[in-house]
C-alpha cells in the first residue's frame, strides 16, 4: 500500500477527523456555558456597575438606560452572548472610553512575551532536571532536589520577585528593576512596543521550527553534530543580521534587557512541580520490562533514557502541566505586578482598583479562552498519539499525577 | 487445615501509614512542620490569656509604650522583634497560622467534598446527568479561581470564611470533578458494583457503601493539594491589599511592603521574613504531605 506523506497526515485517519469535530463541538458549548456562567456571576451579586461609579444618584437611571442595565434580564443576556462571540468586550468605563479589545491589542503581546517563553522554558527545565534526577538515582540528589522542587514551587510569588530585584537589580545592578523598557532609549520614534513583542515572538517562534526541521532532516546523517552546530548557528546569525537591517534591534535588546528578570522569576515559579512530577513518572517507567530489553540489547545508556524512558514518561507530565496552566497564567500576572511589567495582569490589578467591570470580565473571557485552547490541543494531541482515545469517550483528562 | 486470616482494613491501613513513614522522609518532614504549625495556632489564644498582656501583645492593636522607636529587633521581649507599628511580630505570625488553617480547611473541605459528590455520581449513573455535570466542569475549569476570588473580592467584602467558600466552590467544580469522575469510573466497571447491583442495592447504597471508600485516596491527596493553593492565593491577594482580612501573612508582607520605604531592611528583617517564610513552610508542608500520600496511594509510583 503506498502512503503519501503529508503534514496532516492524522486527518487521513476517519476515527481521528470525527474525534476532532466532535472535541471542537463540545469546545463550542463548554464556551457558550462558560460565558453564561459568567454573565450569571455579575448578575447574582447585589450591586451592578452603576452603583460602583461615583456619581450623584441623579445621573444612575440615564447612566443605566446607557448601558443597557434597565432591559429585560434575557434581553441583556442576548446582547451579553452576540458581542461575545462578535468580539465586541464592551468599553472600558475608565481609559478614555477606550473599546476593550483595542486595550488587549496593546497589552496581549507583552503578556505573551513574558508568559509562553516562561511556560515553556519552565517546562523544559523541570523535564530536563526530572529527567537526570531519576536516571542518576543519587539518594541526597533526590532529597535535595524533592525540597528545591517544593521550596520553588510554593514560595510566595512576590517575595520571590522582591529577592531577584533586591539581588540582580538594586544590588548587583545588571538588569532594571522594573518597567517594560527605558523611556530615554525609545524618546523620539513612533515604534510600538507591542509591535516589537510580535515580531519577538514570531522570531523566536520561526527559529524554533527552522531548528526542529534542520534537526528532524540531520537525525540519521553521519556527520549530523557538525550539520546542526553549522545550521544552528546560522539560523542565529540570520536572526541577527534581520534584526539589524530592521533598525530595531536596539528597542529589541532594550525591551530583552528589561524581560530577564520577570522570566526568571516565572520559571523558577514553574520549573518545580514539572521535576517533582518527571521524576516520579520515570522512576515508574525505569521499571518496566521494555527497559530490560533495550539495555540487554546493548543500546547506550542516554538512548535508554532519551528513547526507551523519557519518552513514555513525558506524556502525563504534559498533560499535567497544560492542567497546571491556569495557575502559571496566575502567576505571570502576579509578576507583572511585581515587576510593573505592562501587560494583562497589571492591566487586571488597575481595573480592579478603578471599579472597571468590563475590562476585567474581558480578561476573565480571554483567560477562560486561552485554556480553552489549550485543553483543546492537549486532547488532539493525545488522540493523535493514543489511538484509543479516538473512540472512546475522553474528557479534557487532567491526567492523573 | 488452618484459613488464613485475611488482613483486615484497619491492618492495611496502618501498614500504609508505616509505609508512608518509613519511605518517605518528605512526609515525616511535613507532618512535622504541619503539627508545629498547628501547636502555634492552638499555644496563641493560651498565650494571650497568661503570660501576654493584650495592651502590648494584642496582634492588631497592641503597642509596645517602652520600645519607642519602632521596629524593634529580636529580643527576649520579643522574639521576632516588633513592626513599624509597635506590634509584636510573633503574636501576629501565630495569630495568622490560625486564619490560614481555617481558610485552607473550608476551602479543602468544599472543594474536595464537591468534586467527589459530582465525580461519583456523574460516573455511576451516566448519560445525561454526566454530560451536564461535565459540561459544566469543562465551563468551571476555565475561570481560574484566584482571578474569580479577585472579581467576586471587588464587590463583595470577604473574611477568611467567605474566602474559603468562593474559593472551594470554584476549585472543587472544575479540574478536581473531572480527576473524580476518571476515578469513578475506573470503579465502576468493577465486578462488586454489579454484584451489588443484582444484590438489589440502591444507586445512593451503591456510592455511599462501594464507591465512596474507593475514593479516599482521591479525597486525601487533593485535599492536601487545595489546601496548599488556597493558603498561597490567600497570601497573594491580601499582599497586594485585595482582600478584608485583618490580619493573614499575606497582610503581614503587604504592610512590610509599606513600611520598607521608611526605615531600611537591616532594621526589619525581622518583620518581612517571617511571615513569608511561614508561607512557603506551611504550603510546602501540605504539598509534600499530599505528594507522599499519592505515592502510597498509587503503588505504581512507589519507589523500586
Amino acid at each position: 500500500m503506498e502512503i503519501c506523506f503529508h503534514p496532516f497526515m492524522f486527518l487521513d485517519d476517519i476515527e481521528m477527523a470525527r474525534y476532532i469535530v466532535r472535541r471542537l463541538i463540545r469546545a463550542a458549548i463548554t464556551l457558550l456555558v462558560f460565558q453564561t456562567i459568567l454573565f450569571l456571576l455579575i448578575h447574582a451579586l447585589p450591586w451592578d456597575a452603576v452603583d460602583l461609579i461615583r456619581v450623584p444618584s441623579a445621573y444612575k437611571p440615564g447612566l443605566r438606560r446607557a448601558l443597557g442595565l434597565d432591559l429585560p434580564l434575557w434581553e441583556q443576556y442576548s446582547i451579553w452572548m452576540r458581542s461575545f462571540f462578535t468580539g465586541d468586550l464592551g468599553k472600558s468605563f475608565q481609559l478614555g472610553r477606550t473599546p476593550v479589545m483595542s486595550l488587549f491589542e496593546a497589552r496581549a503581546p507583552r503578556t505573551l512575551l513574558l508568559f509562553l517563553p516562561g511556560a515553556f522554558m519552565g517546562f523544559g527545565l523541570g523535564l530536563w532536571l526530572g529527567k537526570y534526577i531519576a536516571w542518576l538515582r543519587k539518594g541526597w540528589l533526590e532529597l535535595s532536589a524533592s525540597v528545591t522542587g517544593v521550596i520553588f514551587y510554593t514560595a510566595f510569588a512576590p517575595w520571590l520577585a522582591f529577592v531577584i530585584v533586591a539581588v540582580f537589580a538594586l544590588g548587583l545592578k545588571w538588569m532594571p528593576p522594573e518597567n517594560i523598557i527605558n523611556p530615554n532609549i525609545w524618546a523620539g520614534t513612533t515604534v510600538l512596543t507591542e509591535t516589537i513583542a510580535w515580531y519577538l515572538l514570531s522570531t523566536v517562534a520561526i527559529g524554533f521550527l527552522i531548528a526542529l526541521v534542520v534537526w528532524r532532516v540531520t537525525q540519521r546523517k553521519a556527520m549530523r553534530h557538525l550539520f546542526r552546530l553549522g545550521g544552528f548557528s546560522l539560523i542565529v546569525a540570520l536572526t541577527a543580521y534581520l534584526w539589524l537591517v530592521s533598525g530595531l534591534a536596539l528597542f529589541a535588546l532594550d525591551m530583552l534587557h528589561h524581560l530577564v528578570l520577570p522570566l526568571v522569576t516565572l520559571i523558577l515559579l514553574t520549573f518545580g512541580e514539572t521535576m517533582l512530577l518527571m521524576r516520579a513518572t520515570m522512576i515508574d517507567v525505569l521499571a518496566d520490562d521494555h527497559v530490560l530489553t533495550a539495555r540487554a540489547k546493548g543500546l547506550s545508556s542516554h538512548q535508554v533514557m532519551e528513547r526507551h524512558v523519557a519518552r513514555l514518561a513525558i506524556f502525563p507530565v504534559f498533560a499535567r502541566f497544560i492542567v497546571q496552566l491556569p495557575l502559571v497564567i496566575v502567576g505571570s500576572f502576579v509578576i507583572e505586578k511585581a515587576f510593573f511589567w505592562q501587560g494583562m495582569g497589571e492591566l487586571l490589578f488597575r481595573a480592579v482598583d478603578t471599579y472597571d467591570v468590563p475590562v476585567v470580565m474581558g480578561i476573565l473571557s480571554v483567560v477562560g479562552a486561552l485554556i480553552l485552547v489549550f485543553h483543546v490541543m492537549l486532547d488532539i494531541i493525545a488522540a493523535w498519539l493514543d489511538p484509543r482515545l479516538r473512540v472512546s469517550f475522553s474528557l479534557s483528562s487532567p491526567q492523573k499525577s | 487445615m488452618s484459613t488464613e486470616k485475611t488482613p483486615r482494613a484497619g491492618y492495611r491501613a496502618a501498614q500504609n501509614f508505616q509505609f508512608f513513614l518509613s519511605h518517605s522522609s518528605l512526609a515525616v518532614l511535613g507532618l512535622s512542620i504541619i503539627v508545629l504549625f498547628a501547636l502555634m495556632a492552638l499555644a496563641h489564644p493560651i498565650l494571650m490569656a497568661t503570660v501576654w498582656d493584650r495592651v502590648t501583645y494584642h496582634p492588631l492593636v497592641g503597642f509596645d509604650y517602652e520600645g519607642i522607636p519602632h521596629p524593634n529587633l529580636p529580643s527576649w521581649k520579643h522574639l521576632l522583634g516588633t513592626d513599624a507599628l509597635g506590634r509584636d511580630v510573633l503574636s501576629q505570625l501565630m495569630f495568622a497560622t490560625r486564619t490560614s488553617f481555617g481558610l485552607g480547611l473550608v476551602a479543602a473541605t468544599i472543594a474536595t467534598t464537591l468534586a467527589t459528590l459530582i465525580g461519583m455520581i456523574s460516573a455511576h449513573y451516566g448519560g445525561a446527568i454526566d454530560t451536564l455535570l461535565m459540561g459544566m466542569s469543562d465551563a468551571f475549569v476555565l475561570m481560574p479561581p484566584p482571578i474569580v476570588l479577585l472579581v467576586i473580592g471587588l464587590l463583595v467584602d470577604m473574611n477568611w470564611l467567605a474566602m474559603g467558600l468562593v474559593f472551594g466552590i470554584f476549585a472543587g467544580l472544575g479540574s478536581p470533578a473531572i480527576i473524580a469522575k476518571s476515578y469513578g469510573q475506573s470503579i465502576k466497571v468493577k465486578p462488586y458494583i454489579e454484584a451489588a447491583r443484582i444484590a438489589g442495592g440502591s444507586n445512593w447504597y451503591i456510592i455511599r457503601v462501594h464507591y465512596l471508600p474507593n475514593m479516599i485516596s482521591f479525597i486525601l491527596v487533593n485535599f492536601m493539594f487545595i489546601v496548599t493553593q488556597s493558603v498561597l492565593i490567600e497570601a497573594l491577594l491580601s499582599f497586594f491589599g485585595r482582600t478584608q482580612m485583618r490580619m493573614s501573612w499575606g497582610t503581614m508582607v503587604w504592610f512590610m511592603q509599606y513600611t520598607f520605604r521608611i526605615s531600611p531592611f537591616r532594621d526589619q528583617w525581622h518583620a518581612i521574613i517571617p511571615p513569608a517564610l511561614a508561607i512557603m513552610l506551611f504550603c510546602g508542608a501540605f504539598y509534600m504531605v499530599g505528594r507522599a500520600l499519592d505515592e502510597v496511594v498509587n503503588p505504581r509510583l512507589r519507589k523500586r
